[in-house]
């Protein structure tokens, strides 16, 4: 162990216009109140009480420690660091050489922040007058720091964008937030991994993170989510996409759950031709709690979306999802699918999904499907036949499960990074299973 | 039978039949042939009396009476009857109480009673053996789940039940294999008779080897650019069709 | 779409007279007067103008439900008349010289006899008029097999202990705002109790009926079925057309203690409004039924009528091995707004539920399924499986799916499959190729498309379930 330096986010500079925008998002949480337990898009997860509990807690850090969080063996990528919603410089690596593309908020120049400003203002409001969004108000309301991606017309970022995400105990007095914008203009492409990642010691932490996407006619973003935050974590999370002709929006879920986890996902096609895939994992164990909610929001015709979350309930844990597609007037031709399968594996975990469909076209195809099961008792009996212990074969079913969805991950050093941290996770639920305290 | 003047016609404002004359006695095959995009099937639409096809010009007559005035559900009746390329499902409607509807209503335009049921049963059932398929599929809905075969010979079985003066094949042979193939063609040789003729569309002469045709024209932007005997398959099959926009 | 479509969709509501007889009718306005006069005209016991009263008060706390996916207007509750019936008319007729040749006239016209000698073979009738039940048939044949099936107001005084033990027991005043309403003003309703190991011989039926004006309807439905017994029971419902808006607020509870077995259906055709969306009958409904061990509760619905429906026919699975099934066609044209489906909670052992949702939406109607599945700790081993499918006719309406699904036992499977179609062009066309003209295709189509639901409804029914679905479908495609 190094010296210890305790980790100071450099002060960010504050700009007229950003003080606006906070007093602009205090405004509108004030006329907000945060979800009871009868609030539609709230039902079941207890945010208030979570954040009401969190425990007033502070940690020393030291740089090195930080250095080694979010390692992703044989990923070639730029790495960016946020501790508690501050900008790391010198723990960031690979930024030089794509300065026109990725800026940090915090250190922009003048031009720049206007452009921003106008982003912000213009695309903010779109669907988020609700309750349900209430994070993403808070978000603005907390707002000193986060990352602009812009992606010139037919260009691309050649390597993954690695955004580490750090909230400490020292997140729960500061309550910090974090800002992503990622613009992709016409035909443009990018791949940005966020990666929420927790201090070792795994004290409890708030963190509140939104990502605003525009993807103009033909761009193409792959984008993941990590949220491995912690147990002991509350945390609140959001993807806001806007997508134009053409555009291809591809995003992969990881919420491993948390004291309580909420992201919220939000994909509006907004002309024709868009594309949009969606696919995630949920997988509680313990007494962590995680929410799902995405909502696809079908504007204009021709657009298709295939959405597919599958989750594992293990322990006291528990998971909502709420799926919901919104195919308006106009969004003739649509073709849009959602599947939805969980796994529950102990007496005391539970889950509550809701798939939703609101269509006003008549000219198109959709279809959800929700389900709740066990391990099929057939493939238990014959891995068992084969002399397999029925534990073991659970567990090879169980991790089979999300599997699927694992090897669909393009970026091979991401789904061989993933592989074990879910192993070890089943083999965590398994020996719960097997010995429950 | 079937007499075809001058024919113009035009869906969303592009023309697409420009000009055609066809004339087909009774008990005539007549085989149209063409490249992709010829607007073939097109035409099939127009002589049954598809919505959104507007005839401008013309006169399209089967038996000395005009067709254009009738709905599509008339010309049925009056003894057109189309086979479609890709035949349609409709999940949740029996085949028989399809082909019952169908029936009945062929047989009311004729001021006949309706068979009943165990009668009708009988005859589908009769009809199912002809064209080699289970009597089973009686029972699922129409062309729900069928397979490509299933669902031409699907076509075929409506074909016999309803007896119809007209038939227009369109593009049958597509997604066929050669079996499959013999067995449709079997089937709509069985119904060739005096009164009955045929209008054949292909892309191929593959299937004119199994429906042997009385003549073959040549369809290309909308109208019949060549006429001739059987031959004329043969000789397409060596040429193309590349030697039309010459 | 061709021209016919119009035509064919052009039909009217058939059940759209007015019937004129001379009625006792509360002046509208709902206080607890009101409720006492209702009570002391049907001779109530104490205790149920207590439990009235309570629940009085109890829906005066409650607010309006705004969770469903309707737009709501704002209904004056103090314009409705709580109490109706007609004039020449004890409250409780013994026999049919005592009812009104008018209303005798009107059943009649709707193709329920209530002469003895025209009666309807196999199945017994309860007629309701308004706020009372005109005539119940075949009384004294199922009398004796022990089964008792008679009007609500009649039971409370032939036995109240049955009425005291289930009334409330499986939807409490207190559950939701109608229920507490209706708890409160219920008028009449039909009463069924099934002796253990009876399988009741014949039909059961209610015929509801709103005729005058501005009143509403507060029926209240109570089935027992006894151990090992078993019952199907059926529903219609009728209003005629008016320009203004009026309630039905009802309540159905069912219980099928062990082994029992309740079927019950409802081909509800109330008013649905014009082509404009005026008038019409809104229609909040409670129905739950409870199962014991090995029973059955199953609930078909045909919706067709109504402006605005709110309906949720439930079942609490109480029993080991308990069954609940839920078959339902809605259909909404126009300006119809429908929220409707189902609520299956699971607390026994290995019971079982099914839920097939057929929703058809056409003109400017919005259509909504909502269902609610949850396996409780104790439901170890039990299963759902749920089908909603939505088919649109036309641009311009809205078809909605709201599954909610919760499970807290690792052994219990839940299965859920939602879809959308339309009636395509393709068939409309592959029907009229082969003849049939488009008329009969539509009603082929949306036929089929129904198929899995109707052939749960009793035979008699079935056939006219299918007649009521081409009239419902009026002017939907242009």
């Amino acid at each position: 162990m190094g010296t210890t330096t305790t980790l100071t986010a450099p002060v960010a500079k504050t700009y007229d216009w950003l003080s606006a925008l906070r007093e602009q998002g205090l405004e509108k949480l004030a006329t907000l109140s945060w979800p009871g337990p009868k609030t539609e898009h709230w039902l079941h997860t207890p945010i208030s009480k979570a954040l009401a509990e969190l425990p007033e807690l502070s940690a020393e850090l030291n740089s090195e420690t930080v250095a080694a969080l979010g390692q992703i063996g044989g990923l070639d990528a730029i790495r960016l660091v946020f501790v508690d919603g501050r900008f790391q410089s010198d723990l960031s690596t690979g930024r030089s050489g794509y300065a026109g593309q990725l800026s940090i908020l915090s250190q922009l120049e003048t031009s720049a922040q206007e452009q921003l400003e106008h982003r912000l203002n213009t695309t903010f409001e779109r669907a988020l007058n609700k309750d349900q969004h209430i994070g993403a108000w808070q978000n603005l309301s907390l707002l000193s720091d986060g990352l602009v991606i812009r992606v010139a017309a037919d260009s691309q970022i050649d390597k993954p964008i690695h955004v580490v995400l750090v909230a400490t105990p020292n997140s729960r007095s500061e309550q910090q937030a974090t800002r992503i914008i990622c613009d992709l203009e016409r035909g443009a492409k990018a791949c940005l991994i966020e990666h929420q990642v927790v201090l070792p010691g795994g004290q409890g932490s708030f963190s509140n993170q939104l990502t605003e996407i525009e993807l103009e006619e033909g761009a193409v973003l792959d984008h993941y989510r990590l949220g491995l935050e912690g147990q002991s974590a509350v945390s609140l999370s959001a993807a806001h996409c806007a997508l134009g002709a053409h555009a291809r929006y591809q995003g992969f879920t990881l919420a491993l759950g948390g004291r309580c986890q909420r992201h919220d996902l939000v994909v509006h096609h907004l002309h024709g031709g868009s594309h949009c895939e969606l696919k995630g994992l949920y997988l509680p164990c313990d007494t962590e709690h995680v929410d799902v909610h995405s909502c696809i929001e079908h504007r204009l015709p021709n657009c298709t979306s295939n959405e597919v979350f599958r989750g594992i309930m293990a322990g006291k844990s528990t998971a909502v999802f709420n799926g919901r597609i919104h195919i308006h007037q106009d969004a003739q031709k649509t073709l849009a699918e959602l599947s939805n399968r969980n796994l529950l594996l102990s007496p005391d975990a539970e889950v509550y999904t809701k798939p939703e469909l609101e269509i006003y076209a008549d000219d198109v195809r959709c279809a959800h499907g929700a389900t709740v099961a066990q391990i099929d008792e057939l493939a238990l009996y014959y891995m068992q036949s084969r002399g397999i212990s029925r534990i073991d074969a659970e567990l090879m079913l169980s991790f089979g499960f999300i599997n699927e969805l694992v090897e669909k991950i393009e970026l091979e050093p991401l789904a061989q990074f993933l592989k074990p941290v879910l192993q070890s996770l089943f083999t965590r639920a398994a020996a719960a299973q097997e010995n429950p305290s | 039978m079937l007499s075809i003047k001058n024919l113009h016609a035009k869906i969303d404002d592009k023309q697409i039949i420009n000009g055609l004359n066809l004339e087909i006695g009774p008990g005539e095959v007549h085989a149209i042939m063409g490249p992709n995009g010829a607007g073939k099937s097109t035409l099939s639409y127009i002589i049954s009396g598809r919505d959104g096809y507007e005839v401008t010009a013309g006169e399209i007559a089967l038996q000395g009476e005009s067709l254009l005035d009738k709905e599509a559900d008339e010309r049925a009746r009056a003894g057109v009857f189309l086979a479609f390329q890709y035949p349609i499902e409709i999940p949740g409607v029996t085949n028989m109480e399809f082909m019952k509807a169908a029936h009945d209503a062929h047989r009311k335009e004729r001021g006949e009673q309706p068979l009943d049921s165990i009668s009708f049963m009988k005859l589908a059932r009769e009809k199912c053996k002809e064209v080699n398929l289970d009597p089973d599929f009686l029972k699922r809905g129409v062309n729900d789940g069928f397979s490509g075969g299933e669902k031409k010979r699907n076509e075929l079985l409506q074909m016999m039940i309803l007896e119809p003066k007209l038939v227009i094949l369109d593009e049958t042979d597509s997604g066929l294999d050669i079996d499959a193939l013999q067995v449709v063609a079997d089937g709509v040789n069985a119904q060739r008779n005096p009164d009955r003729s045929f209008i054949v569309i292909t892309h191929y002469q593959r299937l004119l080897d199994y429906i042997v045709p009385d003549y073959v024209h040549v369809f290309s932007k909308g109208r019949i650019v060549r006429s001739g005997g059987k031959e004329l398959a043969k000789e397409l099959e060596q040429t193309g069709y590349g030697w039309i926009s010459e | 779409m061709p021209e016919q479509i119009d035509h064919y969709l052009g039909l009217e509501y058939q059940a759209g007279f007015t019937t004129s007889v001379e009625s006792d009718t509360l002046p509208p306005g709902l206080n607890e007067d009101v409720i006492r006069y209702i009570s002391a005209r049907k001779n109530e016991p104490q205790w149920l103008l207590d439990w009235r009263l309570e629940a009085f008060a109890i829906w005066q706390e409650k607010m309006l439900p705004l969770w469903a996916h309707l737009n709501l207007p704002d209904i004056d509750f103090q314009q409705v008349s709580y109490f109706s019936a007609p004039k020449n008319m004890k409250s409780n007729p013994k026999s049919l010289d005592e009812v009104d040749p008018e209303v005798l006239a009107t059943y009649e016209k709707l193709g329920i006899p209530l002469l003895e000698q025209q009666h309807l073979e196999g199945i017994a009738v309860d007629a309701v008029f308004d706020s009372v039940s005109v005539a119940t048939t075949f009384r004294d044949q199922l009398k004796e097999v022990g089964v008792i099936f008679m009007p609500i107001s009649e039971a409370v005084h032939e036995y109240p202990e049955l009425v005291k033990k289930y009334l409330g027991s499986v939807v409490p005043k207190q559950d939701n705002f109608f229920a507490a309403l209706n708890s409160a003003v219920f008028s009449d309703g039909s009463f069924v109790y099934i002796p253990k190991g009876v399988k009741c011989p014949m039909e059961l039926s209610s015929y509801f009926r709103i005729n005058e004006s501005k009143t509403g309807q507060f029926e209240r439905t109570l089935i027992i079925a006894d151990e090992a017994s078993q019952v199907s029971y059926l529903e219609g419902c009728t209003a005629p057309m008016r320009d203004e808006n009026q309630l039905h607020a009802a309540v159905v509870e069912l219980i099928a203690l062990d082994n029992a077995d309740i079927k019950y259906s409802t081909v509800q055709n109330w008013y649905p409004g014009n082509k404009e969306g005026k008038g019409g009958i809104y229609n909040f409904v409670t129905k739950r039924g409870i199962a014991h061990n090995n029973a059955r509760i199953s609930w078909t619905q045909v919706e067709t009528g109504s402006a605005i429906t709110w309906k949720y026919p439930s079942c609490i699975l109480k029993g080991e091995n308990s069954v609940g099934e839920f078959y339902s066609v809605a259909v909404t044209n126009n300006y119809q707004q429908a929220d409707t489906g189902t609520k299956m909670i699971h607390l026994g052992r290995n019971s079982k539920s099914t839920i097939i949702s057929k929703g058809i939406s056409a003109g400017k109607s919005q259509n909504a399924y909502r269902g609610l599945v949850r396996m409780t700790k104790k439901a170890a081993g039990a299963r759902n499986f749920s089908q909603c499918d939505s088919l649109l006719i036309g641009d311009r309406c809205g078809a909605h799916t709201f599954p909610y699904i919760e499970s807290h036992t690792p052994s219990a499977i839940v299965e859920h499959e939602a879809t959308t179609s339309k009636v395509s062009d393709d068939q409309l066309f592959l029907c009229q190729q082969r003849g049939i003209d488009t008329e009969k295709a539509i009603s082929m189509i949306v036929n089929g498309f129904c198929k899995d639901v109707f052939k749960k409804l009793p035979m008699e029914f079935a056939a006219e379930a299918g007649k009521l679905l081409e009239v419902s479908l009026e002017g939907s495609v242009g």
